[in-house]
């Protein structure tokens, strides 16, 4: 159970004030009606952070899988930080990403670094956007798993609830005496309550998609025309899978003196599997565009449990060809 | 296999940093044939590896790419590659001369299961440079000759020049119960064996099928027919070992480019029975 605290607004960004002095910080600002995580840097900043709306546009991995990083020669170090406002698709995606990182026996240093320094404040989406489905891959819009504290913001009080250890002390260290009060189940469920509501709204509205398991179901038994019919628009950018919270795959490059850069790849990218003899499976751009379905909700589910799509809907938004995979899946199961 | 440090087993400098080489020197670089060279190196500290297991050799600045040492795994103070020219890594591995540094991660992957071949015969059939793991493991079966009923190596290369590991070949066939039988695509007139695809060599062979076991290795072309041609002859789908080949990259099942079905084939493989993988997608590709 986790444990509720009130604090005022006003207190609340008194504390993110002085969070900033020692700690990065980064929180969601919209900006050309585009929302987007950026670091806070002044009172100004704290007074614009925007809570409670559903996802910003990049997903939280870049901040534990950067575009490119020195894998070899840089020290694994990151400095404390604080990531406020992740939505519960993005927290979700966690689970897969730690399985990738940091399970035994290859556990990336850099990944692990990061993830250790690094105090996650999710919070409940209020609203959704077009594309937002979390619900049917059952994820709901609230922070079930993967943050230390939950957040929501309604008429100038914050809820506050510790779900780790790392989430109570770090209230019990930047909250001032008097500033927090313990809450109730009662006191809390106001608070709850348009998340839940939302959950309800965006199950109704997706109810035509077909769930996580029954997509890999429809994948499996699927022609190569529907395919080739979806991938005619695609041009192999890669946008679906940098901007997707759970796709984990990378090129490792290799600078002299055995240093080593890793960076973020995508199975859409022309040559990904490409063997040193010239036989390449994913040679066409249809073969391509499936494998990273086929990945999501074949192959992943067969080996780990955790998601490989958390219904996030970044892909169809990123997608310079109006690609939109549930309309696919809508297809697929008529 | 001996017992070894995790450090020693897990091959890296840095036990901290799975992305770190550990360095080793070219000692010596053996001409296989025209496109095929073998890499004596001697690398910084100890390396141990299991047979069938991978490395990703480093070139720096240029690259890495995966290989099977085709040297003994009872040997911890040197390893041998044998590499093929085939692309931009590889070009680069045949310019390596005597006293060249380079980096090895490793050992990565699921190798050949040794146990399950005790008291058993083995079948193997390998093709061009595919011989180099399979070199590796005739090197554990030769050390334990007595515990495997009988060893055949059936092996195919293109052309009698592109036969390698000649030397080896003839050290193969003066041991009691170790048979090799070669072919060749197109003959000169200098060849004495067999003239036609590797897999003709399996109607010469005679094997007890319910107590054996078979290995296959080389060109993806080769491995389909090989395997088909074993399954016909009656070999029980998990009793057919196949050493795949995917673009392996990190070795660590996480970069993804290696990927065959839901099987990272460089954590889950190299080694797969056929009946792991056959409904998987692509495998001969």
């Amino acid at each position: 159970m986790a444990n509720h605290y009130l604090i005022s607004k006003g207190n609340w960004d008194k504390v993110l004030a002085r969070v900033i002095e020692e700690l990065m910080v980064y929180a969601p600002f919209v900006s050309e009606g585009n929302q987007e995580y950026q670091l806070v840097e002044n009172e100004q900043d704290i007074s614009q952070i925007v809570y409670n709306k559903a996802k910003p546009a990049s997903p939280l991995k870049t901040f534990f899988l950067p575009v490119k990083e020195n894998v070899v020669t840089e020290p694994a170090k990151s400095p404390g930080r604080v990531i406020l406002g992740v939505p519960s698709c993005d927290l979700a995606g966690l689970d897969l990403l730690d399985i990738f990182y940091m399970e035994e026996p290859y556990v990336d240093p850099y990944y692990k670094e990061k993830r250790e320094n690094t105090i996650l404040i999710g919070t409940d989406c209020f609203s959704a956007q077009e594309h937002c489905h979390c619900t049917t891959y059952g994820v709901n819009p609230f922070p079930e798993k993967n943050h230390d504290l939950r957040l929501s913001l309604m008429n100038d009080q914050v809820l506050l609830s510790a779900a780790t250890e790392k989430g109570e002390s770090f209230l019990k260290k930047w909250c001032e005496n008097g500033q927090l009060a313990a809450a109730d189940e009662n006191a809390a469920r106001p608070f709850t309550e348009p998340a839940a509501g939302l959950g309800k709204d965006l199950s109704g509205k997706n109810k035509h998609l077909p769930g996580y398991e029954r997509t890999g179901v429809l994948i499996g038994k699927s022609s190569e025309e529907i395919w080739e019919k979806y991938a005619r628009d695609c041009v192999s950018c890669g946008a679906c899978a940098t901007i997707c919270p759970t796709c984990t795959c990378f090129l490792l490059i290799d600078r002299p003196d055995f240093d080593k850069v890793r960076q973020l790849d995508a199975c859409q990218y022309p040559g990904f599997a490409r063997v040193a003899a010239g036989e390449d499976p994913l040679k066409q751009k249809y073969e391509r565009f499936r494998n990273r379905y086929l990945c999501k909700y074949v192959w992943r589910p067969e080996k780990f449990s955790a998601l490989a799509c958390t219904g996030c809907g970044r892909c169809i938004e990123a997608c310079i060809g109006r690609i939109n995979k549930n309309e696919l899946f809508a297809e697929l199961s008529v | 296999m001996q017992e070894t440090t995790t450090k020693t087993r897990k091959g890296h400098t840095d036990p901290g940093n799975i992305y770190t080489p550990l360095r080793a020197t070219v000692d010596k670089v053996i001409d296989e044939s025209p496109m095929i060279k073998t890499f004596v190196l001697i690398p910084e500290s100890e390396f141990s590896f299991k047979t069938g297991e991978f490395i990703e050799l480093t070139i720096p600045g240029i690259g890495e790419a995966p290989f099977t040492p085709s040297s003994s795994p009872l040997e911890t103070k040197r390893l041998e590659v044998t590499v093929m020219k085939a692309g931009y890594v590889t070009d680069r591995i045949h310019m390596l001369k005597k006293g060249d540094m380079v980096g090895i991660r490793g050992p990565f992957g699921r190798g050949y299961p040794l146990a399950d071949m005790y008291g058993k015969e083995v079948l193997i059939l390998g093709g061009g440079c595919g011989f180099a793991p399979i070199r590796s493991l005739l090197y554990n079966l030769m050390a334990e000759k007595e515990k495997f009923t009988k060893v055949t190596l059936c092996y195919g290369s293109k052309t009698p020049e592109d036969c390698i590991y000649k030397p080896f070949i003839s050290e193969l066939r003066s041991i009691d119960n170790f048979e090799v039988l070669r072919s060749v695509d197109k003959a000169d007139e200098s060849w004495e064996e067999s003239v036609g695809v590797v897999t003709i060599l399996l109607d010469e062979v005679k094997v007890d099928i319910p107590n054996a076991v078979a290995v296959v290795c080389g060109p993806p072309v080769m491995m389909k027919y090989g395997t088909f041609k074993l399954l016909e002859m009656g070999f029980p789908e998990n009793k057919l070992f196949l050493s795949m080949e995917k673009n392996m990259s990190c070795g660590l099942g996480k970069c993804g480019h290696c990927m065959m079905g839901k099987y990272f084939v460089c954590k889950d493989g190299p080694v797969f029975t056929y009946d792991e993988i056959k409904d998987q997608p692509d495998i001969w590709l």
